[in-house]
């Protein structure tokens, strides 16, 4: 076995796949035809035909000889192909397109390298797709896609997936499909295009003739009658005449049996196998039998199966007589699919008893050496639940029920462990199940029993300690606890630095799962520094293993941003966060809709209520409830932040009512929430009640601070409001959306008591500081106030905001805009030209004017527009519907 | 719902035996399996396993309870 690598991106080994399984390297592997393989001409020749359509279907019953035809065709190209036995991976697209990108890539199509790769089981991003189909097309060379077992994918969006990638591949891939049923692609378009070539049942019969051969290959001799009748009676069919042939290389006068051989009324493959099975040696026959449990096998592991010590030298026997057993490489076999099946019935009959025993033997086999999901499949077809569970934890994977590729398939498979099953594995488990559906409420009573089970057994179980450990951060943050979550990951810390070294490397998921969860208590608790330092840590991560922890991560951090005034950097790290999930696929939006709610929250402070509105409505179509009390706080003020904004004063109100259920009081939440009362009383004209919610607050936040000053001015107190403001320490690092706001408290405060000169200097420093950010809304918030002051006075502009867009109604009772800048019908004509992608030197022979004076133009054209590039000029422009 | 799936030759009893959930019956040189079935996952996958043990199915139809 070779190790196991990480999934970093860029060029991966050949012998590393998606999920770091060497084993499952098996499904890229071209099988090799055997030596009585017979080469078809004519099949051949119709195959070399294919590279002219862009889709080529083998179609044919099981044991028709498809895939032996096409490894065989493929093993002489002089094109790469990259295969991949679909039928061996898992059944989710996610998974599915993990799998062939590493195909393509292990097939050496190095221009793949920078697609992605999902890392969600449940979901394949459709710019991934668009991404891989245009890398394709811009091939010189076509690559060969062949996808065996192609029968045994039954999601139906796969079909039409492929579809989407074979026609905007255009010249730069062929696909060959290999099934026994149709594919739901839509076949009759591509045969009246003429861009499929079909090879199916009638065609990969044999004849007489070849019939003849290949019982020759078999060193058995037949004359053209007798040919003829065999043929007759097989119907052609490859894995018929193969039998024919073993059954009759073991009888006393081989020519006879051929000639006499008589299926009978019995079903050929049937009677046959019986047939070639009961002329086996008894240890053959045994081993036949007992692997049939297995999808794959390797002599050591059939040996543990049997109980024997001489599988090898017997497997290649049967491989090299060409019966039963297919070789993958490495030294791993596999029964042919048909005899598989027909073998586990004989298994059945002869050991009814045997094939739980078998399974738990494999179980047991291959959790030292095999790949996981293989020996959990075992052990949960033995029944063994306690191995199985221990299985998972002991390998510190539990973290992938909330991440990864895999987490859809554990909760399948652990969804069959009866209750009364015990252990302190088996209850991890269970809570880590109910977790993932975002059900803490039931998942403590099964992490108490673990912990007092693991408690009672003393030392050792390092394992399952760390998985309680990691669950119990995600607990604690679900349900508001910080100092839960603070204890239970420092037990973690202590544990990871007790196991050896590999097991952690194995599976990042762990620590980013942990930091991240760490990272979102201590953000509830108001504690934004410490949070920071774990989700920055969180956040590190590159693969596909991390990358729903990386997304949440950095939308916490973004919220972070947000609370302590700075959209602009919380808006850039959302939309690294997106990006990042649009690589690896995640579920849109992934996580709990926190990214998104932080960018609507960003839209709000620049005034943009469509486009806030639009991203709230996105960021709870998500999920029905928020999972953790971080994000329903946020989704609380958000959405009360929006109705004052919308003049809905009373709805806000209520809104701020909602509760948020949770174990302590987070600060933040709170004061933003009284934030959000306060206006709501200003609105309304109740400057009292306005001040008295914000006592609590003033001094803790600086917001609420502003606000409370604000609360006073509106009181027609604006000596309370300096002294406020006055009070703010100097040293806390707020950004422009709090101190653009204390400005404006300031000013007016300074106003009213008659320094109207100092007022207009605070008023001009305010727009300066906004500009970059784009803020709006603190503008508005002010009142008739500024309005009067800026209509008396020239100021500097704020940037031009959005104008209404197609679909969204006014906002009622909007004010108009505050301050907008036209550009001049000059500038016009320099930004339409920057949107052609013209240099500043061919805007300026265009326009007949120096160079200098196109510099000029632009630095004004991107003053009014808040921008600082061309490229952003040319956005904000279309925004503005400017072009 | 209950069918019977007719398929061209006599299974041996041992091959009948993957189909545990189904009863059988022999007639001219034909099997026809019958019994009841869940839904449509059932059905299909039944018609699936006649594949993957290389039987030919003849008919299958769905028979009055």
């Amino acid at each position: 076995m070779s190790e196991r690598g990480d999934n970093s991106p860029g060029p991966t080994a050949a012998d590393v796949d998606p999920l770091g399984d060497p084993f499952l390297r098996t499904c890229f592997a071209v099988p090799v035809p055997p030596a009585t393989f017979l080469r078809r001409r004519r099949l051949v020749e119709h195959l070399d035909q294919a590279p002219a359509t862009p889709l080529t279907m083998v179609n044919g019953c099981a044991g028709a000889g498809k895939t032996l035809l096409v490894a065989d065709w493929a093993a002489h190209l002089d094109r790469p192909v990259a295969w991949l036995t679909a039928g061996a991976t898992d059944q989710a697209p996610g998974v599915f397109w993990a799998y062939l990108l590493e195909a393509l890539r292990a097939c050496g199509a190095h221009e793949i390298r920078d697609v992605g790769c999902p890392a969600e089981a449940g979901t394949v991003d459709h710019g991934l797709l668009a991404r891989l189909a245009a890398r394709l097309n811009a091939r010189d060379r076509p690559v060969t896609v062949v996808l065996d077992e192609y029968d045994r994918v039954s999601a139906p969006e796969i079909a039409d997936q492929l579809g989407f990638v074979l026609h905007h591949a255009g010249r730069g891939m062929r696909l060959v499909l290999v099934t026994r049923t149709e594919p739901t692609l839509p076949l009759h378009r591509y045969r009246a295009d003429g861009t499929l070539t079909e090879i199916r049942d009638a065609e990969l019969a044999f004849t007489p003739e070849e019939a003849a051969t290949l019982l020759e290959l078999h060193g058995l001799r037949l004359g053209d009658d007798a040919a003829r009748a065999l043929v007759e009676r097989t119907r052609g069919w490859a894995a018929g005449l193969r039998l024919c042939a073993l059954a009759a290389r073991q009888s006393s006068d081989p020519e006879t049996y051929l000639k006499e051989f008589e299926a009978g009324q019995s079903t050929i493959a049937d009677f046959l196998l019986a047939e070639v099975l009961k002329r086996q040696p008894a240890p053959t026959q045994d081993l036949l039998l007992r692997v049939s449990v297995l999808d794959r096998f390797c002599p050591d592991l059939a040996n543990a199966l049997a109980g024997r010590r001489d599988a090898e030298p017997i497997l290649a026997e049967l491989h090299r007589a060409n019966a039963f057993v297919e070789h993958l490489g490495h030294s791993w076999y596999r029964l042919h699919p048909l005899f598989a099946e027909i073998l586990a019935a004989h298994l059945r009959v002869r050991f009814p008893s045997l094939e739980t025993e078998l399974h738990r033997r494999a179980a047991q086999w291959l959790r030292h050496t095999g790949p996981l999901p293989e020996t959990l499949a075992h052990g949960a077809a033995a029944g063994d639940w306690p191995f199985t569970a221990r299985t998972l934890v002991d390998d510190l994977a539990i973290g992938q029920f909330f991440t990864g590729l895999r987490s859809g398939d554990l909760g399948e498979l652990f969804s069959r462990m009866p209750p009364e099953t015990t252990g302190p594995e088996a209850d991890l488990v269970r809570a880590a199940r109910e977790l993932s559906d975002g059900d803490p409420g039931h998942a403590l009573p099964h992490l108490e029993r673990a912990r007092r089970e693991l408690a009672r057994a003393g030392s050792g179980g390092a394992a399952a300690r760390l998985g309680l450990a990691l669950l119990d951060t995600l607990a604690a943050r679900m349900t508001g606890c910080p100092d839960r979550a603070e204890r239970a990951a420092r037990t973690a810390g202590e544990l990871l630095r007790d196991l050896p070294a590999e097991l952690p490397r194995k599976h990042p998921e762990l620590a980013a799962l942990l930091q991240t969860h760490l990272g979102a208590a201590r953000l509830w608790a108001g504690r934004f520094e410490d949070a920071g330092t774990a989700l920055r840590a969180a956040a590190a991560g590159s693969d596909g293993a991390t990358a729903l922890s990386r997304e949440d991560s950095l939308s916490l951090l973004a919220l972070i941003d947000c609370l302590t005034g700075w959209p602009t950097r919380a808006e850039r790290r959302v939309l690294a966060a997106l990006a990042d999930a649009e690589r690896f696929s995640l579920a849109e939006p992934a996580g709990s809709g926190l990214g998104h709610l932080v960018l609507a929250a960003v839209a709000l402070d620049r005034d943009e209520l469509g486009e806030a509105r639009a991203l709230l409505d996105r960021a709870t179509a998500a999920r029905l409830s928020p999972w953790d009390p971080v994000t329903a706080a946020a989704l609380v003020i958000v959405r009360a932040r929006l109705q004052l904004a919308r003049n809905e004063a009373r709805a806000a109100l209520e809104t701020a009512e909602s509760a948020v259920p949770a174990a302590v009081a987070s600060p933040w939440a709170e004061a933003h929430i009284a934030l959000v009362v306060s206006a709501a009383h200003l609105a309304e004209g109740r400057p009292e009640p306005a001040v008295k919610v914000l006592r609590d607050a003033v001094g803790q936040d600086a917001a609420c601070t502003v606000a409370a000053a604000r609360a006073h001015l509106a009181a027609g107190d604006p000596g309370a409001a300096l002294d406020l403001l006055d009070a703010l320490p100097a040293g806390q690092r707020v950004g422009p959306a709090v101190t653009v706001r204390a400005l404006l408290v300031r000013a007016e405060a300074t106003g009213r008591q008659g320094d109207h000169a100092t007022a207009r200097r605070l008023v001009t420093r305010a727009l300066l500081d906004a500009r970059n950010e784009r803020l709006r809304r603190p503008f508005q918030e002010t009142g008739p106030w500024l309005r009067r002051l800026l209509d008396t006075d020239t100021f500097p502009r704020l940037p031009a905001r959005p104008g209404p867009r197609s679909g969204n109604e006014p906002e009622p009772g909007h004010p108009p805009a505050l301050v907008v800048d036209r550009l001049s019908d000059r500038e016009l004509d320099v930004l339409q030209r920057l949107a052609q992608m013209m240099t500043t030197e061919e805007i300026a022979a265009d326009l007949f004017v120096s160079v200098n004076t196109v510099k000029t133009h632009l630095k004004s054209v991107y003053r009014k527009l808040g921008v600082n590039r061309r490229n952003e000029a040319v956005h904000r422009a279309r925004e503005l519907r400017l072009l | 719902m209950r069918y019977e799936i007719r398929v061209d030759g006599l299974m041996s009893e041992t091959l009948t035996k993957a189909f545990p959930e189904l009863d059988h019956v022999v007639m001219s040189g034909q099997t026809v399996l019958f019994g009841p079935v869940v839904d449509e996952a059932h059905l299909y996958g039944l018609l699936a396993r006649c594949q993957s043990l290389g039987l030919r199915v003849l008919e299958m139809r769905r028979i009055p309870e």
